[in-house]
């Protein structure tokens, strides 16, 4: 019987290779919800989100959205560049 | 002999399944041409996955299953007709693991082994010999023995290898999307 089941865990190893290759990750709570925001913002507004409008759309504090955006950018799935116009402001790109 | 059981039992559910939900759509695009179903042939994935996972113990459910698939009984005399190459089919995989390791390529499931079970790139390679021998082999045996009513070309062989390729892949994108939870809470070594 342990052998049938490190032969599943080998059938499991193969498919987590196929995962990563894909590079399939895993949002957490907060990602998944910021990256929503993101998307949706973009929807209705057609233009550019930045972290101010991230943090009233979500209604998440600015920490977090801050932490979770580096998160998502330091994954390659985001970019974020400095507005040209409020050198505080970050723009927010889908890599 | 418990063990042995177990995977037999697996097997068959496994096969049996992929048979079920190719049989499904196969019905849903009703034939329409009516080799669109080999195309995305599932049922090989099961052969594929049995084989190298539980190795040669997989064959006699994997057989009783290739029996009971097409038709979705062992009484029909139409699933008799399958046997020889329904016992070929299932066979492709073992000759495709025989061809490999007179290469040089031993299964095994350390990253020192030649060909590793835990690494997808092996597993696709034995999927294309194993879907290679069964396309040549199965057609060469329906045209020997003049048991298809159809002619077979070349067409139908490119067919039958694309669609064991292609069915592979499916189930395999499948399992990795519905098996997500316990892969990464799992990530086993």
């Amino acid at each position: 019987m342990k052998k049938f089941f490190i032969d599943i865990a080998d059938a499991l190893n193969m498919l987590a290779g196929i995962e990563n290759a894909l590079n399939i990750n895993d949002f957490s709570p907060n990602e998944l919800r910021v990256f929503y925001t993101i998307i949706s913002n973009e929807a209705k507004s057609g233009c550019q989100s930045n972290i101010t409008n991230v943090v009233e759309s979500s209604g998440m504090s600015r920490s977090t959205v801050y932490k979770t955006l580096r998160k998502l950018s330091g994954e390659g799935i985001i970019a974020l560049d400095q507005s040209p116009d409020d050198k505080r402001e970050y723009l927010i790109t889908f890599s | 002999m418990k063990n042995f059981f177990t995977l037999s039992l697996t097997s068959f559910v496994f096969s049996s399944a992929l048979w079920i939900i190719w049989y499904f759509f196969v019905v849903q695009i009703e034939g329409n041409p009516n080799w669109l179903g080999s195309l995305f042939y599932l049922p090989h994935a099961a052969r594929v996955l049995c084989i190298v996972y539980f190795g040669w113990k997989a064959i006699p459910a994997l057989f009783l299953a290739e029996l009971w698939g097409p038709s979705f009984s062992l009484l029909d005399i139409e699933s008799l007709i399958n046997v020889i190459p329904g016992l070929l089919s299932v066979l492709s995989v073992p000759l495709a693991l025989q061809t490999l390791h007179w290469l040089g390529f031993t299964l095994g499931n350390t990253s020192a082994s030649p060909l590793n079970k835990r690494n997808y790139k092996h597993i696709a390679l034995i999927t294309l010999i194993s879907a290679i021998y069964n396309s040549l082999i199965v057609n060469l045996m329906l045209t020997r023995f003049s048991m298809s009513s159809s002619e077979i070309g070349i067409d139908q062989i490119v067919r039958f290898f694309v669609g064991d390729m292609l069915g592979t892949t499916i189930v395999l994108m499948f399992l990795v999307i519905s098996l997500r939870p316990l892969l990464n809470s799992k990530k086993v070594n």
